[in-house]
């Protein structure tokens, strides 16, 4: 018996139950009793009626070496780890948002070098704008981005250059991050990012 | 998600907790059970290397829905019912009227056994929590250490502000009841406080935001702060007065159905009539923040939107639809039968109003209950070119379904005002006046709530979820607003008529009060399938992934299933505690009593007793809004 | 016959008529769940109008109560009632046979047309500027892969879309792309028909899954072509554009 058929024939037998109460049964509590059974009974029997669906959870991925062939397939993981492991897009968007807390990423990847969005994610802090508006020295406003490359978020190189591969895809500019330089990059190596594409 | 190979070990049973979290969870144990601090320490030993635990059989899944489930409607009837005794008070004190009072005093009786059930019940779902899904709990622990300490002080304050107001409620009375009523007013804050912080966690895991460097309490504080904090803050707030208000009712209506003399019939009745006042309108406002919320939700991920109400969990809110036309279509026939049974002599005269608004409501439901996807066979499917019918197709999108939502809340609305004013006659001519100004607001009002949700489906969706679908809700909060303390002024100038007589409801009234209660239940449980399942594989939206085999989200059918068993279990749990709570009243009250309990089950309720019960209660019968 | 229950009756039988054989003349027939659903709302409406007050609880229940329980029935009555009694088993007998035979009728359709896109889909937004030589060049790719199914109108009726079930999507139609955002077609464009999650049936849809045929920028390209060509625009969060 499908889960279903089960769950209709329990739903069908306790409305059966409550009208049997309702029918032979004087005491006035386990009327009521007996009416509330035949309420839920009901709208389960609905909920059973209407078209049953339940959601699967998409497959694992990984970021797998091996399958990166071309600037693409670094962009696609890039597009994957923007919106979950990197967290990303719990405040930048790409394009106008009204729920967006920070600074619109579309056509970021144009506007700024390969190198420049590697050192604003993890070292969020290099360059900042100052205040002036008050007396005195001008005073730092702190960024609110995380390290990303730290815990908790904590992506490797590899990440974030596929992220910036996927933001410069974005912007409609052509991913100038490098393939085999992402791959010769090991946990201690250099920013390797090859050339560097004249936005500004 | 961040070692997807980890091992699960699903034998162990014992706990592994972060150390650093482990204090927390000490603080709140210590509060609830003491043993539990020296199963935590054992638990410090532990590796920390289980990501989940499953009960065999039952599936943790399902444990955890049903107790968090049960412990939620439970804190929801805890902290709706001291606003709900509060405001009773209050009308009390101000009214002079000593049954406000009693009703107050009878409800906070039941708090102090409600109290121990919930906590009993939030230490069951914390065990729970931290034995199946320890990673989960490792890492909110780490975000909200800070915000556990403060649960746990407010936890404190309340429990101590809840057994002052309780037992010193007869010591307070007299000139002392301004300090009891500020107590009242302290344990009301207090609760907010408790609902709120917890609040935090369950809307971070929907809505989170990053949280970065700083301090534990910074931390703690960035995470709180979330998009559909405030959104669930009220929208909560507002539905545990009216769940309160419908458990009232619902007691009210089985105390009516057991009453064995007139007397104990007319307080029930008129209780059930308080409580079915509180819950209705508690439920006028709901949808508008319940529509705030959803909007949240959207804004902060479309994803999350679309599942929820284009996507998979689309027929979810036509089951919504029809609890709360079920709910709504109660309480106006119990306002309805309130009308033609309290009031003797209205029947004819609102036969015809009644049948109006009847017919508005069933229109609407009739709208909000259509589906934008129909279930059709093929070929039906064939002939309409799809499953969108394209002249009922229109029914299915938000804009109907926001336009038939508000116009149901005026005519409901209305059903309230009528209630209200049977059977008083306006004398002055100002009066009258001022009635014809409120029929043509009202109809106008109506026109311009469809208008707007007609115009909607011309314009792009931005300026309709903007302006046009704002613009209505503040139409008909404008008219709820003032119509409310307009029609205290009128009915202070007006001649009473005809008395309302107490005492006299039939059988069906009492159903119709279990009823909207069980609704309002159901309500809360269907509602908050959704809140939680529309994070689909995640347990903390796009941050943290459910690995376990519990990952999917199971079918409406079975949900529902373990919603009306969760539902089952919360109406036996509160029958349970209501009967504790009274057991002493009737002792005392046995003697007295001297009739075999069957003899008013011969009684038809439906066969009107001549005048039963003597004179009406003194003073007004309507409260005064 | 004037009782509530007899109105009741008419009242029935009058709303299916107009729901199964009136309003069939203006526009399609309603599919069975609606009508049913329509009907069971005016049983409700009846029953809580005429039980209202004692009186009319009598006029509506009674007779069906007396009917039930034989009080006082005699000749033909008697007989209806022995009828009743002995039909509803099998009624029930029949609509339990009906439901579980197994038969060649597919399953009533509730596929869910708009699914909600993954996680990485959802923030996208075009990154090509909405030139007219983007706009021309979005149309011409749109010419040649989109038109034989999706029609050279943008109305869902290309020379290849008979046969098809779902129909390709009519972008004229504001319930389609009206309704949606950029970063929703280019999901739908990239990953096709298998890439629809479960309640969007992706075994149903013969959308083929680009991103093997055409780069993302022609994709984004064709977005635009579409949607200028269907004289529609994509739902934004913005207020002006």
């Amino acid at each position: 018996m499908s889960e279903v058929a089960l769950l209709q024939l329990i739903g069908l037998t306790v409305v059966g139950c409550g009208i049997l109460i309702l029918l032979f049964i004087t005491s006035k509590f386990l009327r009521v009793v007996g009416f509330v059974v035949i309420v839920l009974g009901t709208f389960t029997l609905i909920a059973l009626g209407v078209p049953q669906m339940p959601s699967l959870p998409p497959a694992i991925e990984t970021f797998d070496i091996a399958k990166v062939k071309t600037p693409d397939d670094l962009a696609s993981i890039g597009q994957k780890i923007f919106f979950s492991k990197g967290q990303c897009a719990l405040c930048h968007s790409i394009g106008p948002s009204e729920s967006a807390r920070c600074p619109d990423l579309k056509g970021i990847g144009a506007k700024l070098a390969p190198e420049f969005i590697y050192e604003s994610l993890t070292e969020p802090q290099a360059y900042i704008y100052l205040d002036f508006r008050h007396e005195g020295l001008p005073k730092e406003y702190p960024a609110r981005m995380p390290h990303i490359n730290k815990n908790p978020i904590a992506l490797s190189k590899q990440e974030i250059y596929s992220v910036i591969a996927f933001l410069q895809k974005m912007s409609g500019e052509p991913i100038s991050v490098k393939v085999e330089d992402v791959l010769g990059v090991g946990e201690e190596g250099d920013v390797k990012v090859a050339s560097v594409h004249g936005a500004y | 998600m961040k070692n997807p190979g980890t091992i699960e070990t699903r034998h162990s049973w014992l706990p592994k907790v972060k150390p650093a979290s482990l204090f927390g969870w000490s603080v709140v144990w210590t509060l609830l059970l003491l043993p539990a601090c020296v199963w935590a320490q054992d638990a410090a030993t532990q590796a920390m290397s289980v990501e989940y635990r499953d009960i065999p059989g039952l599936g943790s899944r399902n444990v955890i829905w049903v107790i968090a489930q049960q412990h939620l409607l439970l804190a929801g009837f805890v902290l709706g019912v001291p606003i709900f005794a509060w405001v009773c008070e209050i009308v009390g004190w101000k009214t002079k009227e000593a049954r406000y009072d009693t009703l107050a005093k009878e409800f906070t009786k039941l708090l102090t056994s409600a109290y121990a059930t919930t906590a009993l019940f939030g230490g069951i779902l914390l065990f729970l929590l931290i034995g199946l899904y320890p990673k989960l709990m490792a890492y909110l622990s780490d975000v909200f250490f800070p915000s556990f300490i403060l649960y746990c002080i407010l936890f404190l304050l309340e429990t101590v502000t809840l057994y002052l107001y309780w037992y010193g409620w007869d010591a307070m009375q007299g000139n002392k009841k301004g300090f009891h009523l500020f107590l009242g007013f302290l344990l009301n804050l207090f609760a907010l406080g408790i609902m709120i912080v917890p609040n935090a966690w369950a809307t971070f895991q929907a809505s989170p935001v990053v949280v970065a460097d700083g301090t534990a309490i910074d931390r703690a504080w960035a995470a709180t702060w979330n998009p559909t904090w405030w959104p669930v803050n009220i929208h909560r707030l507002i539905a545990n007065v009216v769940l309160g208000g419908f458990i009232c009712g619902a007691y009210a209506g089985i105390r009516y159905l057991l009453a064995a003399s007139q007397a104990e019939r007319e307080h029930y009745d008129w209780m059930g009539y308080v409580g079915n006042f509180i819950g209705v309108f508690g439920m006028l406002p709901l949808p508008f923040a319940g529509y705030w919320l959803m909007r949240e939700i959207y804004q902060y991920n479309q994803q999350m939107g679309i599942t929820l109400m284009g996507g998979f969990l689309a027929w979810l809110f036509i089951l919504q639809a029809m609890l709360i036309g079920v709910l709504f279509l109660g309480a106006n026939y119990y306002f309805w039968m309130g009308i033609t049974y309290r009031i003797p002599g209205s029947e004819q005269s609102y036969k015809r109003p009644i049948l109006a608004m009847l017919i508005v409501l069933m229109v609407c439901l009739g709208v909000w209950m259509t589906p934008h996807s129909l279930v059709a066979s093929l070929e039906e499917a064939r002939k309409m070119g799809g499953t969108h019918h394209p002249l009922l197709g229109v029914f299915g999108v938000m804009s109907a379904k926001m336009t038939v939502a508000n116009l149901m809340i005026l005519v409901t609305f209305m059903s309230f005002i009528m209630y209200w004013r049977a059977g008083k006659q306006e004398t002055s001519g100002w009066a009258k006046m001022a009635k014809a100004v409120m029929g043509a607001l009202l109809v106008i009002a109506g026109i311009a709530v469809i208008v707007l949700g007609v115009w909607g489906y011309f314009v792009p969706a931005i300026i309709r979820i903007n302006y046009f679908s704002v613009a209505q809700v503040l139409i008909v909060l404008f008219i709820m607003i003032t119509f409310t303390p307009l029609t205290a002024v009128l009915m202070k100038s007006a001649k009473t008529m005809t008395e309302m007589v107490w005492g006299r409801m039939p059988i069906r009234a009492a159903y119709c009060l279990v009823s909207n209660a069980v609704m309002v239940i159901l309500l809360m449980s269907l509602m908050g399938y959704a809140r939680s399942s529309s994070r689909v594989h995640w347990h903390v939206y796009g941050v943290m992934r459910d690995t376990s085999d519990y990952a999917y989200s199971p079918a409406l059918g079975y949900a529902a299933a373990f919603m009306s068993l969760n539902t089952f279990v919360f109406c036996l749990l509160v029958a349970f505690i209501f009967w504790v709570a009274t057991m002493g009243d009737k002792g005392k009250k046995g003697p007295e009593r001297g009739q075999p309990a069957e003899e008013p089950a011969k009684i038809p309720m439906d066969a009107t007793p001549a005048m039963a019960g003597g004179a009406p209660r003194e003073g007004e019968a309507t409260p005064k809004g | 016959m004037k009782g509530p229950l007899a109105q009741t009756g008419i009242l029935l039988v009058g709303m299916y008529v107009f729901l199964k054989f009136i309003l069939p003349l203006f526009t399609a027939p309603l599919p069975a769940s609606l009508i049913f659903l329509y009907l069971a709302l005016t049983v409700a409406a009846a029953m809580i109008f005429y039980t209202m007050s004692g009186a009319g609880l009598e006029e509506f229940m009674g007779p069906i109560g007396r009917f039930l329980t034989g009080e006082g029935q005699k000749g033909v009555a008697t007989t209806a009632r022995v009828m009743v009694f002995m039909l509803f088993p099998l009624l029930v007998g029949w609509q339990t046979y009906t439901k579980l035979a197994p038969s060649d009728v597919p399953p009533p359709e509730n596929r869910t047309i708009h699914p909600a896109p993954p996680g990485e889909f959802v923030g996208l937004s075009n990154p090509f500027q909405k030139t007219q030589e983007n706009i021309m060049m979005g149309k011409g790719l749109y010419a040649a892969f989109c038109s034989p199914c999706h029609g050279a109108n943008f109305d869902g009726k290309g020379p290849a879309s008979v046969g098809f079930n779902p129909p390709p999507a009519n972008f004229g139609d504001p319930g389609t792309i009206a309704q949606l955002q950029e970063s929703y077609l280019f999901w739908r464009i990239k990953k096709g028909g298998v890439g629809l999650p479960v309640e969007g049936m992706p075994w149903k849809s013969a959308m083929p899954r680009w991103e093997v045929e055409l780069p993302d920028e022609w994709i984004w390209k064709i977005i635009m072509g579409e949607y200028d060509g269907a004289g529609q625009s994509p739902r934004t969060w913005e207020e002006e554009e």
